[in-house]
């Protein structure tokens, strides 16, 4: 009994011990695969994701400059990042961990299997396995598909799933359906996650005050949340549902941020006058000395001889 | 003839005897070719260091990514400080009618050219693309605080060699016939410069003028100079820089580095140049009242700058003030604070003190302290970058300035002593005939007996 303090505390210790090591993917994702094989395409889509998204932190594959964090972030292109499997990276990238962000919200399943096919391209030894059934396990063999359609007067978005295969195109029912809307980093979701109903439809209020284009456009998609029993199927679409984005050019307006010439105007006004005050006393002043000038040579035209010292100097002398 | 000055032989013979006292340093001798010798050895040594800036850019100092304003900026807040005394002796206390200041007030406008000039040139060394200067004007935004600093800093210039130059013209006339044995360049220069002064009361009236409208236009330009190059940093949300108070706690701060400059040359003036008839024990009595003074007053401002944000401690200023009170920073902060403010003022409230040689020594450390003061108000507040940083290497967070920075800021110095001699060793450093008009007023009681 005696150890039961210093077991429990070991206990306790422990995940956050391991937490600095190993990262644990849960089993059941580990053998996760990309829908779609890895081409020169894909890879080519891929690295433009991986330097938008990821090259800040892990630097250039192959050269190892990912920077200095702890845990190191470590290079894709070797051994550290390579020996997870494809399943094992999505996860990592999709739920993030410390300070490796989560792209949860910030990429699409598909933009990350494009980015795990850029990894891939750094790997020799790699060979692909894609996920044999690319739809769904749920309607073996069907292709899933959603469509979407808004609603204006509801301000809803009527999301419906449908899954065809050669013969028939039946509803997809109970299946967890999200709605999000693009904004300027990631993804916003819009009301909450929705189950399909008999017909395969769910329906999404999109709130009033969300904000859209100049023209009030937003862009939204949909997608299963179980990505993994529906299949990484999205549907965008841009809908007119957005508040009008007034806000005018940061630049229109006279603004401290400005140039010159757009410079707010009791700024130029102060620093105007005021310069233009002193300068301009400056050439009074400067003028003066013309006046002495004047005075000076008139003196010695008129009254004096041609120089003043050497008379009275002599006067002194005598 | 009344209406000319110093026309009768008794103030013939004044001018004569103090035109002998001041005019007798006026000359090219070996003792000047040696010092400007030694002056441009080392400048010409230390501009090789700017070379290599210029070529390799501001990479070669000590300035990274976190303390982007280093020695330079700190030098040239001492440069603009340091330039206003002009401003002070001329014009704050000739206005109110001191008379002890007239032997010192050139002296005083010498300082503040020179500061002024190098100033602006101290700025350019801390430019990585110095040929990118005429931007400044050619897109100049009268927004930035910048501009606002170049256009102060010229115009104070301009009126300070104003200041300097124009109550000098009698000088130069009353000269220009007692410059035997000098360059004939010198001669011609006293010259023209003395635009025919014939020490008529026209003239004198005209340049009384003159001077009155100077005098009074560098107060505001003088204020706004220091002011604008406080708000360089007080516009800035950064902590030990976002403060209210920096525009007088800058021009307190400048006074008190001004008067120990103007004290150190007259100084040297007074014991180089023979000078104790005109710079006498009297006038380092007065002066060393006014050091007094303007330090009480910048203790002031130091008690308003740390005490209130001491008090609150929001984290940003407890991080900045620990670092200064027992940090990294504490010997320097603590060496400056007592032994360039509290110390001095102490000690020149005693009369023994109040001597040229004890005063001398004294305005030395006030005069380090106050360039060490503002390289601790420009360095450590930028130890602490606004957003959070990780893993930047050592030499991002802790700034030395290397030795190429400490060669162009001793070549800035080299510049002011190249500029005060110059100053000093061609024109008169006392004004001749103000003394002589003194000396008058002095006898008239004495007359009348
Ligand atoms: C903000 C910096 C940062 C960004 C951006 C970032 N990562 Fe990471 N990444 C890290 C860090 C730090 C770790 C180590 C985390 C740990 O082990 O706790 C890491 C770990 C990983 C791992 C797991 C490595 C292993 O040891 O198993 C993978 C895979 C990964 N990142 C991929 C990516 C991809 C792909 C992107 C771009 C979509 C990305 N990262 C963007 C910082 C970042």
């Amino acid at each position: 009994m005696k150890y039961t303090v210093p077991v429990i505390m070991c206990l306790l210790l422990l995940p956050s011990l391991s937490k600095g090591q190993d990262w644990v993917v849960p089993e059941e994702r580990k053998g996760r695969l990309s829908t779609f094989p890895f081409t020169e395409e894909t890879r080519k889509e891929g690295e433009r994701l991986y330097n938008i998204n990821c090259l800040s932190c892990h630097g250039t594959p192959g050269k190892n400059n990912s920077i200095a964090l702890v845990p190191p972030p470590g290079d894709p292109a070797t051994e550290k990042i390579q020996r997870n499997s494809d399943g094992e990276i999505f996860h990592k990238v999709t739920v993030g961990r410390g300070q490796m962000p989560s792209f949860r919200s910030v990429m699409s399943a598909e933009e990350i299997w494009k980015t795990v096919s850029y990894i891939r391209s750094f790997n020799r030894d790699y060979v692909q396995r894609v996920m044999q059934i690319i739809t769904s396990s749920a309607y073996p063999g069907a292709q899933i598909s959603l469509s979407m359609a808004y609603l204006e007067a509801e301000r809803q978005v009527i999301v419906r799933a449908m899954a065809t295969d050669e013969e028939k195109s039946v509803p997809v029912t109970n299946a967890g359906v999200r709605l999000f809307a693009s904004r300027y980093f990631g993804a916003l979701a819009v009301d909450e996650e929705k189950l399909t109903d008999k017909n395969g439809v769910a329906a999404f209020v999109i709130p009033a005050g969300l904000p859209g284009d100049t023209a009030g456009n937003v862009s939204i998609s949909a997608r299963f949340t179980d990505e993994e029993v529906f299949g990484s199927v999205t549907r965008d679409t841009v809908i007119q549902a957005g508040l009008k984005n007034r806000a005018g050019s940061l630049v229109a307006q006279r603004a401290m941020w400005n140039s010159v010439r757009k410079a707010p105007l009791w700024v130029i006004l102060s620093y105007g006058i005021g310069v233009l005050a002193v300068w301009g006393f400056i050439l009074l002043v400067m003028l003066k000395l013309r006046d002495i000038y004047t005075v000076g040579s008139a003196l010695r035209g008129n009254l004096r001889p041609a120089s003043d010292q050497e008379p009275t100097n002599k006067q002194e002398a005598i | 003839m009344d209406e000319t000055r110093f026309n009768t032989p008794g103030e013939q013979r004044k001018i004569d005897s103090i035109a002998a006292d001041i005019l007798k340093n006026v000359r090219i001798n070996r003792s000047f070719i040696l010092w400007m010798g030694f002056l441009s050895t080392v400048l010409v040594l230390c501009l090789a260091a700017y070379v290599i800036q210029l070529r390799e850019g501001l990479g070669v100092t000590g300035m990274r990514d976190f303390t982007s304003w280093g020695m330079y900026i700190a030098n040239f807040v001492f440069f603009v400080a340091t330039s206003l005394v002009g401003m002070l002796i001329s014009s704050v206390l000739g206005l109110i009618g001191y008379q002890w200041v007239k032997p010192i007030s050139r002296i005083a406008e010498i300082i503040a050219i020179a500061f002024a000039a190098v100033a602006g040139l101290v700025i350019i060394s801390d430019m990585g693309r110095p040929d990118r200067l005429p931007y400044v004007f050619m897109y100049g935004r009268v927004q930035s605080p910048i501009l606002w600093d170049v256009t102060v800093v010229t115009t104070y210039f301009v009126l300070s060699l104003l200041l300097w130059f124009f109550p000098m013209v009698p000088d130069l006339a009353i000269s220009k016939s007692r410059l035997e044995g000098r360059p004939a360049f010198l001669v011609k220069a006293y010259d023209i410069l003395s635009f025919r002064w014939e020490h008529h009361e026209v003239q004198y009236r005209i340049m009384k003028q003159a001077i009155r409208i100077l005098l009074i236009l560098i107060i505001p330009t003088a204020f706004a100079i220091h002011t604008v190059t406080s708000w360089l940093f007080a516009v800035t949300p950064r902590t030990g820089w976002d403060s209210t108070i920096f525009g007088p706690y800058f021009i307190s701060g400048a006074f008190v580095s001004g008067t120990a400059a103007l004290i150190i040359a007259i100084y040297f003036f007074r014991v180089n140049y023979k000078l104790q008839k005109y710079l006498t024990d009297d006038t380092f009595d007065k002066i060393a009242r006014v050091l007094v003074l303007v330090s009480i007053v910048y203790f002031y401002f130091n008690l308003n700058e740390f005490l209130v944000p001491g008090y609150k401690l929001k984290t940003g200023d407890a991080i900045h003030l620990r670092e200064l009170f027992t940090g990294h920073y504490a010997p320097l902060f603590w060496t400056i604070q007592l032994g360039g403010l509290i110390i001095p003022v102490i000690l020149l409230l005693f009369k023994k003190m109040r001597r040229p040689l004890p005063m001398l020594i004294i305005s030395l450390f006030v005069l380090c302290g106050a360039w060490l003061k503002r390289y601790i108000i420009v360095v450590p507040p930028q130890a602490h970058p606004n957003l959070p940083i990780q893993n930047v290497p050592v030499e991002w967070v802790i700034y030395k300035p290397t030795l190429i920075e400490i060669a162009v800021t001793v070549a800035s110095i080299i510049l002011v002593l190249i500029i005060i001699t110059i100053l000093s060793k061609l024109f008169p450093v006392i004004p001749i005939w103000e003394m002589a008009e003194e000396e008058n007023e002095k006898d008239k009681p004495f007359d009348k007996q």
